[in-house]
């Protein structure tokens, strides 16, 4: 197998691109890595597609301008019939986040690209930092009311010391089920991915008629490709409303 | 020894995507069935689908990331 040498996890690899070391204050490293570098560019994609978007302020819009006002309009809608009409106060954040992760897993498709996503520190750090702070949120509206939120409405009373234990833990796990649940479908996507090419590169590359053999399997991949594109929108999309549910979760307490 | 067991183990790691299989088929057989009893809800219907089939998708993925770890982290 031609993958034993290189192992189809070897592209989720962090690389120093540019770095700088001084042996000051102890060693310093300074460096960009390919990981930076394609955060950089998330950033960068959401920032200029929303100033192409803004289309010199004209009336008349651009196409770019209605794929914007389209997805600015989904994204509203999705954060008020999870939240409700009176908390647009967490649109901007939930509505940065869709752009940062959809950018993000979309620069992967790209070949050759780096996506972001696929480094478990990405994606757990995003959702470790929303659950601390839909936590910190939701003590500081209800103080010590906030616990009431692990017994469940309507339970037997004879059951609750059993019931109380699981919903801690499901809350939780809330926390590592978001971020894993982002990486996990970017990790395998890619992964799944480079095996196939590793299988169909050297199918291409072995005569004039293997080559045209491979145009077959070749479709699959292609269509592979495709449903990766979709699984970055539905992950981005997913990762939204999952983020918005909990906020109404911490606001509500029900 | 311990190479041909990581690879056995990962092997019978990816025996549970199987529950993944028959989640996603579950959420989107019930979406086909839902939708030819309203069609008018069809818009609705299909963005809970998406979250039903994240969430199922992502169970099963988790196990599938047990077997990477286990093929290829020691």
């Amino acid at each position: 197998m031609s993958f034993l040498l290189h192992s189809p996890l070897e592209q989720f690899e962090v690389s120093s691109l540019v770095n700088l070391q001084l042996p000051v204050l102890g060693y310093t490293n300074i460096s960009l890595t390919n990981l930076g570098l394609y955060t950089i560019i998330a950033v960068y994609l959401s920032l200029a597609f929303h100033f192409v978007a803004s289309n010199n302020k004209s009336v008349i819009p651009s196409r770019w301008s209605i794929s914007l006002e389209s997805s600015f309009a989904s994204v509203h809608s999705l954060v008020k019939a999870q939240i409700g009409a009176a908390n647009e106060v967490y649109l901007p954040f939930i509505y940065s986040l869709f752009f940062f992760i959809l950018f993000a897993n979309l620069s992967g498709n790209v070949p050759y690209g780096f996506t972001v996503t696929t480094s478990i520190i990405v994606a757990l750090g995003l959702s470790v930092t929303i659950f601390l702070g839909v936590t910190i949120l939701s003590l500081s509206l209800h103080k010590l009311h906030f616990f009431s939120f692990f017994v469940p409405t309507g339970a037997p009373t004879a059951l609750i010391p059993l019931l109380v234990p699981i919903e801690i833990i499901s809350y939780l796990a809330r926390a590592v089920s978001l971020g894993v649940r982002l990486f996990a479908n970017m990790v395998a996507g890619h992964t799944l991915l480079k095996i196939l090419s590793g299988f169909l590169a050297p199918m291409f590359t072995s005569g004039i008629i293997a080559a045209v053999v491979t145009l077959l399997p070749f479709t699959i991949f292609v269509a592979l490709i495709g449903l990766e594109i979709a699984v970055s929108f539905i992950q981005a999309y997913v990762f939204c409303i999952l983020t918005a549910s909990y906020l109404k979760d911490a606001i509500d307490l029900h | 020894m311990l190479a041909s067991a990581k690879i056995i183990g990962s092997g019978l790691a990816t025996i549970g995507l199987a529950g993944a299989g028959v989640g996603i088929g579950l959420v989107f057989g019930n979406l086909i069935t839902a939708t030819s009893r309203n069609p008018a809800l069809r818009g609705q219907l299909f963005a809970y689908a998406i979250l039903g089939f994240a969430l199922a998708e992502a169970t099963g993925l988790f196990c599938l990331m047990m077997a990477f770890l286990l093929l290829f982290g020691v």
